[in-house]
């Protein structure tokens, strides 16, 4: 008896041991205010090394490590992942052929290789093989289909050596603080020492840079060196003792330029815990309080969701704020940011019109409309990390323009109102189906949802019809104007104020289904049931234009 | 009689005023702008669910339409379609809708969307959009005693000639720095646009060096051997700024004065004609050709691919000249092919008994591991009677005698007049690998040593062949790499030391040196001639002689080490047939749109053939820009004239000139890296010139989302000139910001447009809020009115 208590104590004791291994134990949180300069833009050093392995190992992380360590690691004991599967590829159309060409020379590779179908994550020393280079000439050759991800191989294949890394790794500060300013790489001063004879490197010639103090680059150079060496050695108090050194002295070169370290931070940590996307289950939750409490009316139910809800939109808004801060722009440029700020400007609009009908039937429909688009905008964001990539990248050229702000914002509140006047109209036709009776909101259609009410029977379907029409008739306007403010826009950018390029014109069908939808409503009997339809039809089409127009058929538009 | 017409008015009335008319044609609207714009999916596999069972297709390109995006929205039937609209709207809204407070939403939300359709009528029917290139500066060369000055693009690798005879130059733009920072005068420190060009003439060549905006700058460069500053300048070593009075040079706008149409929202294709060698070119229209689909009236148009069968749709579209100052208005010339995406290639064939003596073989040599390597080699193209660097060849003798010549072994004459050592030395010790040892030369005390580098027999050296014998000498003072030919004119020597771009200069004459390259260098000659059935094959493997076999097609010789060498074919009487062929789907450049088009087109009578398309049709070649094809071609017609003609886009007169004054780059943090993402803007300064004789106005800057208006157009900033590393095309790479494209165009109407559109707006807030609380309140005052 004693000895299976023992056992157990034991059991107990080993899951909650800390880890005793080399990643645990460094301590990189000092590289957390350090700036990396990166395609035009400055980063922090976490933001870039997850930017980075994004370009290697896709959305998938390594053996769960952070991207900072992962970054290093990669650099310095390269060797170790020269068989990992780290290199990610893209596409059942290239990995079928790559597997298949590896399996047909070494059948022993099998299970690596349904791993790999399902996964996408393969080694560079398997794609080294001659069976998978012939074979990934073949479909990088294919200029139609495959060589857009053959090309991502390659230059995740370039990027995982060691010496890409360390001269991609610019975080020395430029000497001057304009714009023009250029960062230096830590391969520009890591062999910077003293007595260069003392650094057994053969016939190295490195200079110290200019403008910059020699004496805080060779501190620089020392301690990135003692860093390198404390890696490799596996001996991880050395290891953080130049992370803090190293932290603390490429700040030293240009304090009074360096970026704000707080803000380098907080940019690590927003990217770190997911971009905060996982709010989406808070939104889930209100979603699921609110249909109770409309259908079964429980008031605990509504006040639940109707809290859950508000939290949400708080978080949300945090998140959105947080990545205005540290992006420096208003978070509506790629489409990430389009996809969720469309969501929260759905919620924005709902928290005053479910303060208006507090005390309406309707109260309750909106915020749930708002909370079902936000969920789903936000699980998109969260599942679909290569569709919807969360890296703050500058903003090209053509969109630095004032129209930027107004058409793509009303453009995309727009659609969040289209999608949650589909919600409604859902509920409509489930109502319906349910054997509902053939109501609808009589009376200036929409306003029906402004009476007092109790939400039953005969009412629900009036109300529910009145909150589509509601949600219909503020899109409606907003696509014509934001159609129309991005024709502005084209006018002075492209030159031509339309240019029947497919994104214009799937606006424009958007709107001509709604344009059908006033003209049907005003014609059939049955106006709630076609109102319906026509709501989910139009929200279709809207969607069509988000997803398959975006990413299928390409045209001027295809970075919204 | 009367009530006919007025009963199909009042039935048409009826038609019009219907809402179900009104829903069927908005349905109708909807179905024609989804399939112009995202196309169609189709299966095409009976199991609907196969993952290849749907295929999706862009209708408006199928063979049968032919339309971009802008023509299908500007087909009779959608222009129908919108008529239609037009026409319910109204006659609904006046006979249906009465004018009352309570409707006047939708009279004007219909209005304002009557009013749109109006602008739009108006704009589409009168735009115009193309593109203009503009380059930043043009050298204008001026040579004394040539009355004609040359005009060359300043962009590297730009060339002329000027001259003839002893007044002879070659002009060429070696560099184009648009950074170059001043560092003398008032000026120091900033920053201008700098063109180098090289001049060589009789007396040798020298470099000149232009600054924008400053003649006064201008000053020449002397190459010299010092390899720590190949390049001097001449005003310290010789106290004048220009060493060659004779040449002068200038900077000036390489202004544009047309926009070439967009062919990509509606087809615009032209050709150009003008008889060989005249500048002007006169452009005819040529509607009818296709833009998406190849069409060719036989196989023999194209070399055979996958795609030339389904290409197999003869067309002929007539393009007649111009209607006025056409150079040929008597040539009417067809178009009778079309390829979206091609490329000329050119291939051997046999000729035929008739054809002149062109001997081609395809060898194989095949070593024992099992290795092998085909060759086709042409005996009498310099260029491709070799192959590998040299090491195998072909020759047609013209007499038994040469036979003896390939089997002689080479040798260089060496001479030292000074301590009269004149001796010839067969050429050994050069292996390709490593460093050979130094040989003496003469008495070892003299101090006089070589070794033999490399030796590269019959390089194509401009329309003739040279052999070159690269040697390191050493003489008592120093060391020189020399290149000595078998032409002893063209021997030079690089001094140790300098780097590879040092210009070699006149061979040190204390030492003479002469390359007999005997049978030459190659290890497998296959011999043609005198007969033109004979075949041979000269081995010169192994350290023995070289050895003549007698071979035939298809029997494999034993050449020495094991290798065995097989002709596979020979064509005594080849030709050269140039034909272009179709570029499979998947190897093409996506977004490359019409860059690798061609044409077929036949003159009358005369000849017919391919014209691959050019993007602008500028003057000549020498101000074609990087990156933008050029590619005029010659027909001869059936008078025996012969006609040049160009394959591009329709041009429109700008009504100015447009010149680039400069182009600005603006950046991120951190400078222009080379990433897109580093690039905040671009901008070009633009100068206009309404007339020749007018002044150019001052700089305007047109970057994106900030266009400038100027006499009628809209001037956009389009495409830049980036900056790119070494390539083939130069191996220098280039700094770029040397041109710019600008987008054009007018728009005619937009105001109207933007009115339509508000108005619309406003009877939707209307319609939308206002008009339910007048229905509100009359029901109101209805409930509350006594009974």
């Amino acid at each position: 008896m004693m000895r299976r208590i023992l056992a157990i104590v034991a059991l107990v004791a080993m899951g909650f041991a800390q880890p005793s291994t080399f990643e645990h134990q460094v301590d990189l949180s000092p590289l957390a205010g350090v700036a990396v300069q990166t395609d035009g833009r400055i980063k922090s050093f976490g933001s870039f090394a997850r930017g980075e392995l994004g370009f290697i190992s896709g959305p998938r992380s390594i053996a769960g490590q952070s991207p900072e360590f992962t970054y290093f690691d990669i650099a310095f004991r390269p060797d170790a992942y020269a068989d990992a599967d780290i290199i990610f590829v893209k596409g059942g159309a290239v990995r079928a052929p790559i597997a298949q060409a590896l399996l047909a020379a070494d059948p022993s590779l099998e299970a690596r290789m349904s791993s790999f179908m399902k996964t996408g994550l393969i080694s560079e020393a398997l794609l080294a093989r001659s069976e998978a280079t012939d074979i990934m000439a073949t479909l990088a050759a294919d200029l139609l289909r495959t060589a857009k991800p053959m090309d991502a191989v390659r230059s995740a294949r370039a990027l995982m050596r060691p010496e890409t890394l360390l001269s991609r790794l610019r975080v020395v500060p430029p000497a001057r603080s304009d714009a023009q300013g250029r960062w230096s790489s830590i391969a520009d001063i890591m062999l910077l020492a003293a007595d260069p004879s003392a650094l057994r490197v053969a016939q190295h010639t490195a200079t110290a840079l200019p403008g910059i103090d020699e004496a805080t680059q060779l501190a620089c150079a020392r301690s990135w060196r003692n860093m390198v060496e404390g890696w490799t050695n596996g001996d991880a108090a050395r290891v953080n003792e130049a992370i803090v050194a190293f932290a603390a002295c490429l700040r030293a070169m240009n304090p009074a330029d360096y970026p704000d370290g707080d803000r380098l931070s907080w940019e690590s940590w927003y990217f770190a815990n997911g971009n905060l996307v996982w709010i989406w289950i808070v939104y889930a939750f209100s979603v699921v309080l609110l249909l109770l409490s409309i259908s079964y009316r429980w008031r605990w139910a509504k006040v639940g969701g109707f809290a859950l809800f508000a939290i949400a939109f708080l978080l949300q808004t945090a998140a959105l704020g947080l990545r205005w801060w540290i992006a420096d722009r208003w978070p509506n440029s790629n489409m990430f940011e389009a996809v969720t700020t469309a969501a929260w400007m759905g919620a924005c609009a709902a928290i005053p019109m479910e303060f208006a009908l507090r005390r309406r039937a309707a109260s309750g429909l909106i915020a749930l409309a708002s909370a079902v688009a936000s969920a789903v905008a936000l699980m998109a964001a969260h599942f679909l990390p290569v569709q919807l990539n969360a890296q703050i990248s500058n903003m090209m050229p053509v969109l630095h323009d004032v129209w930027l702000y107004i058409h793509t914002n009303v453009i995309i509140f727009s659609y969040c109102l289209i999608f949650m006047a589909a919600v409604s109209a859902l509920g409509y036709l489930v109502h319906r189906a349910a054997g509902g009776e053939a109501a609808f909101a009589r009376a200036g259609g929409a306003e029906v949802s402004l009476e007092a009410a109790p939400l039953r029977g005969r009412r629900r379907a009036e109300v529910l019809d009145g909150v589509t029409m509601q949600l219909m008739k503020l899109s409606f306007i907003l696509l014509w104007t934001g159609i129309a403010m991005g024709a502005i826009w084209a006018d002075h950018s492209w030159g031509r104020p339309w240019g029947w390029d497919p994104k214009e014109v799937f606006a424009l069908n958007t709107f001509v289904v709604f344009a059908l939808l006033v003209h049907v409503r005003y014609r059939v009997k049955d106006k709630g049931l076609w109102t319906a339809v026509l709501a989910v039809v139009g929200a279709a089409v809207m969607l069509f234009n988000w997803i398959v127009i975006n990413f299928v058929i390409t045209g001027l538009h295809s970075y919204a | 009689m009367a009530r006919l017409p007025m009963a199909l008015l009042r039935g048409l009335l009826r038609f019009l005023s219907s809402v179900r008319v009104g829903i069927a044609l908005l349905v109708l609207l909807f179905i024609y702008m989804s399939v112009g714009s995202a196309g169609i999916v189709y299966p095409v596999h009976p199991n609907l669910f196969h993952p290849d069972a749907w295929v999706h297709a862009q209708l408006r390109q199928w063979r049968l339409f032919e339309m971009t995006e802008f023509e299908w929205f500007h087909w009779w039937p959608f222009d129908l379609l919108i008529g239609l609209i037009a026409a319910t709207m109204i006659v609904t809204t006046v006979r249906r809708i009465p004018f009352r407070p309570v409707n006047y939403g939708v009279w004007t939300i219909h209005a304002g969307i009557l009013v749109l359709i109006l602008g739009s009528v108006i704009y589409f029917e009168q735009k115009v959009e193309g593109d203009a290139p503009v380059a930043r500066r043009k050298v204008v060369v001026r040579v004394d005693g040539v009355v004609e000055p040359v005009e060359l693009l300043a962009s590297a690798g730009s060339r002329a000639v000027v001259g003839t005879g002893g007044n002879r130059r070659e002009i060429e733009v070696v560099e184009v720095d648009p950074n170059w920072e001043i560092r003398t005068t008032t000026e120091a420190g900033r920053v201008a646009y700098s063109v180098t060009v090289s001049v060589t003439g009789a007396s040798g060549r020298f470099m000149r060096q232009l600054i924008a905006g400053h003649p006064e700058f201008t000053e020449d460069l002397l190459i010299t051997n010092d390899p720590k500053q190949p390049v001097k300048r001449a005003i310290k070593e010789r106290g004048t700024a220009i060493v060659d009075a004779t040449v002068s040079m200038a900077l000036e706008y390489e202004s544009q004065s047309y926009l070439y149409l967009r062919n990509d929202l509606a087809k615009a294709w032209a050709i150009y004609v003008r008889p060989v060698g005249s500048g002007e070119w006169t452009m005819r229209r040529a509607d009818g050709i296709p833009l998406y689909n190849d069409r060719i009236s036989s196989s023999a148009d194209v070399f055979g691919s996958d795609e030339s069968h389904a290409a197999m749709d003869p067309m002929a579209v007539r393009v007649p000249a111009a209607p006025e100052g056409d150079p040929f208005p008597d040539v009417e010339l067809s178009i009778e092919g079309y390829l979206r995406y091609a490329e000329t290639r050119s291939r051997l064939v046999a000729g035929g008994s008739s054809a002149p003596l062109n001997p081609t073989v395809e060898v194989r040599v095949a070593s024992p591991d099992g290795a092998q390597a085909e060759y086709r080699l042409v005996a009498s193209d310099p260029e491709r009677a070799t192959a590998d660097g040299g090491l195998i060849r072909m020759v047609n003798l013209a007499s038994e005698d040469g036979l003896k010549s390939l089997t002689r072994e080479a040798t260089v004459r060496i001479a030292i007049p000074g301590a009269l050592v004149d001796v010839t030395e067969p050429v050994r010790g050069h292996t390709g690998e490593g460093e050979a040892p130094f040989a003496t030369i003469g008495d070892p005390e003299l101090g006089y040593s070589y070794r033999v580098l490399a030796a590269q027999d019959n390089l194509p050296v401009g329309s003739r062949t040279a052999s070159v014998l690269i040697v390191d000498l050493k003489t008592p003072t120093r060391t020189i790499r020399r290149w000595v030919f078998d032409d002893p004119s063209l021997t030079r020597d690089i001094p140790e030391g300098a780097d590879a771009h040092a210009m070699p200069g006149p061979p040190d004459e204390s030492v003479v040196m002469e390359y007999f390259p005997g049978g030459g260098r190659s290890l497998v000659t296959v011999v043609t001639g005198p007969s033109p059935e004979r075949l041979r094959i000269v081995s010169a493997i192994g350290d023995g002689e070289a050895m003549v076999h007698e071979a035939a097609v298809r029997t494999p010789i034993e050449i020495g080490a094991g290798l065995r060498a097989t002709i596979v074919s020979y064509e005594p009487r080849a030709v050269i047939e140039t034909r272009p062929i179709i570029v499979a789907p998947e190897e093409r450049i996506r977004d490359a749109r019409e860059m690798f088009a061609q044409v077929l087109v036949a003159a009358p009578g005369g000849d017919r053939r391919w014209v691959e398309f050019s993007l602008y049709a500028v003057d000549n070649a020498r101000f074609a820009l990087p990156r933008h094809p050029f590619h005029p071609a010659r027909l001869k017609l059936a008078d025996g004239r012969e006609m040049e003609v160009l394959f591009s886009r329709e041009r429109l007169p700008l009504k100015t000139e447009a010149a680039l004054e400069d182009f600005v780059l603006t950046t991120h943090d951190g400078g222009y890296t080379g990433e897109q993402g580093s690039i905040r803007n671009y901008t070009s300064m633009i100068r206009f010139r309404d007339t020749p004789t007018a002044s150019w106005t001052a700089p305007v800057a047109v970057s994106v989302n900030d266009p400038v208006e100027h006499n009628g157009y809209w001037y956009f900033q389009a495409q830049w000139d980036p900056p790119e590393g070494p390539s083939a095309r130069s191996q220098r790479g280039s700094p770029g910001l040397n041109y710019t494209v600008l987008g054009v165009g007018n728009r005619e109407g937009v105001w109207i447009q933007l009115s339509g559109c508000v108005i619309a707006v406003l009877g939707m807030a209307y319609a939308f809020y206002v008009k339910p609380v007048i229905i509100r309140r009359r029901m109101g005052q209805a409930r509350g009115a006594p009974a």
